[in-house]
């Protein structure tokens, strides 16, 4: 078979043992797949959705209920992208928990981390598309938080919102960012992540010797292999978008009675856990971002594991690594837990 | 005087010059991101004839937000967000609640329960020529 575009952008053969299932999750290959699902349904949304806080409301309902397939398209973008953040972060947890960080792939995983934050602020801004009375509080509350960082938070503030509170001029910044502002370093980034894991050498794998088996697959086999990942995942999407429609409330009116609960979207439960015991900077702002931080850090602080160990889960020369961040994936869940289950 | 080659001069020269052209570009984004379109929000709101609160009313005004108290002493207002991060505080029997993280007020607005630290905002209340009661929230 002559080889297409998508067969050059694979290495010609890689390890078998490296190539499993069970090795690689599939996760990168998957978010992928998401990226280019929600850059499709969202330019469609586009065509429709008006940035004004008196026509979001209408002009999603609009998308939902009128256009044709129009509420399968918004289902499969806000399903496509919650999925994303599970999948970024189980690709995360991965590299971490096979030392795939280790040089020559130090700065790929900071590539991959801005990817996180980068998918992260696109969920944010993207719920808060919305404008209704399920996105108001977490609105209010996330923007306060900006206020609270010394010295600059005023500015931030200024900077985020466009104005003294959360209105039109708000809106139509989230909008901005969200279709183009966060949209074009993803991409970018996401093109040179991509590049880098060929650069690097493909796939994280331990030296010849130290390899239990010569055994190779082509790129042929790796190309079948992720469109059959591609299919399963699509699979799953699509009947997550026909079984659940993404959330939409009565629009945001001033004044209106609030509701009882004002919960956070899910990926920030944990932050939203955190304020409720703690002072909003330290917990709201200063401890999401050493997190972040410390996360960035661990292939430059911690040692990691000698190329021997490479290729497969757990090598015992990453061990603190793992521990590190196990106990912070352990931490946003338990957290996530309490807040939903008071 | 250290020996500097014209070679390390100019590559000095030219990374100066493009940083400070990045950290003036930044500066320019800053300035133009953080335009304000939109006024700021009004600060005095009219209540209305003062003889429309009678004597041991509270009243939830939705708009501003925050509650008229008229009581022995006269007419006080309390603000209804949170000084926490900002939510609209929920009225309950004894007090208020905040949804978002679940800061408690008493009557008076004194903080029962954090994460809330300081108590909910006192406003001021002056009535005008015409007998209106004008609410004042800066």
């Amino acid at each position: 078979m002559r080889p297409s575009f998508f067969h050059h952008l694979h290495p010609p053969t890689i390890p078998a043992a490296q190539a499993q299932w069970r090795y690689t999750l599939g996760a990168g290959g998957i978010a992928v797949m998401l990226v280019l699902v929600l850059l499709v349904t969202g330019a469609l949304e586009m065509f429709f959705y008006i940035p004004t806080p008196d026509q979001a409301g209408p002009s999603i309902q609009t998308i939902a209920f009128l256009v044709p397939f129009g509420g399968l398209v918004r289902n499969l973008h806000y399903w496509a992208a919650q999925a994303l953040i599970v999948v970024a972060a189980v690709h995360l947890l991965r590299v971490v928990f096979t030392a795939a960080y280790v040089p020559p792939r130090r700065f790929n995983y900071l590539l991959g981390l801005a990817l996180l934050v980068l998918s992260l602020l696109l969920d944010f801004t993207g719920y808060a598309l919305r404008w209704d009375e399920g996105v108001r509080w977490a609105l209010v509350a996330g923007t306060n938080l900006l206020k609270t960082v010394p010295w600059m938070g005023g500015g931030l503030y200024a900077l985020a919102v466009g104005g003294p509170e959360p209105g039109g001029a708000t809106l139509i910044r989230f909008y901005a960012w969200h279709v183009f502002g966060l949209v074009l370093p993803l991409v970018i980034l996401s093109a040179w992540h991509l590049f880098r894991v060929r650069r690097d050498g493909g796939i994280a794998v331990p030296p010849p010797t130290a390899r239990a088996t010569a055994e190779r697959i082509s790129r042929n086999e790796l190309v079948r292999r992720e469109a059959l990942a591609a299919l399963i995942a699509g699979v799953a999407l699509l009947a997550l978008a026909l079984w659940r429609a993404a959330p939409l409330a009565p629009p945001i009116t001033i004044g209106s009675v609030g509701i009882a609960e004002a919960r956070a979207p899910w990926f920030l439960l944990w932050v939203q856990q955190l304020l409720r015991w703690g002072d909003p900077f330290w917990a709201g702002v200063f401890v999401p971002l050493a997190l972040t931080v410390g996360l960035a850090l661990i292939p430059y602080l911690l040692p990691g594991p000698p190329r021997s160990q490479l290729g497969r889960w757990f090598p015992p020369g990453g061990r603190l690594a793992q521990i590190i961040t196990g106990a912070i994936a352990l931490l946003m869940i338990g957290l996530t837990v309490l807040a939903l289950y008071p | 005087m250290p020996d500097v080659s014209r070679r390390d001069f100019l590559t000095l020269l030219r990374d100066g010059l493009l940083a400070g052209s990045g950290l003036l570009a930044l500066g320019g984004l800053t300035r133009f991101l953080s335009y304000q379109t939109e006024p700021p929000p009004t600060t005095e709101f009219d209540l209305g004839p003062a003889a429309n609160y009678p004597i041991g009313s509270r009243t939830r005004l939705p708009d501003v937000p925050a509650i008229l108290i008229h009581n022995a002493s006269g007419f006080s207002a309390l603000s209804l967000v949170c000084t926490h991060l900002g939510c609209t505080v929920e009225q309950k029997v004894d007090g208020s609640i905040c949804p978002c993280h679940g800061s408690r007020y008493d009557e008076q607005g004194n903080v029962l329960r954090g994460p809330a630290n300081r108590p909910l905002r006192a406003l001021r209340v002056e009535p005008n020529a015409g007998g209106h009661l004008i609410l004042h929230t800066d």
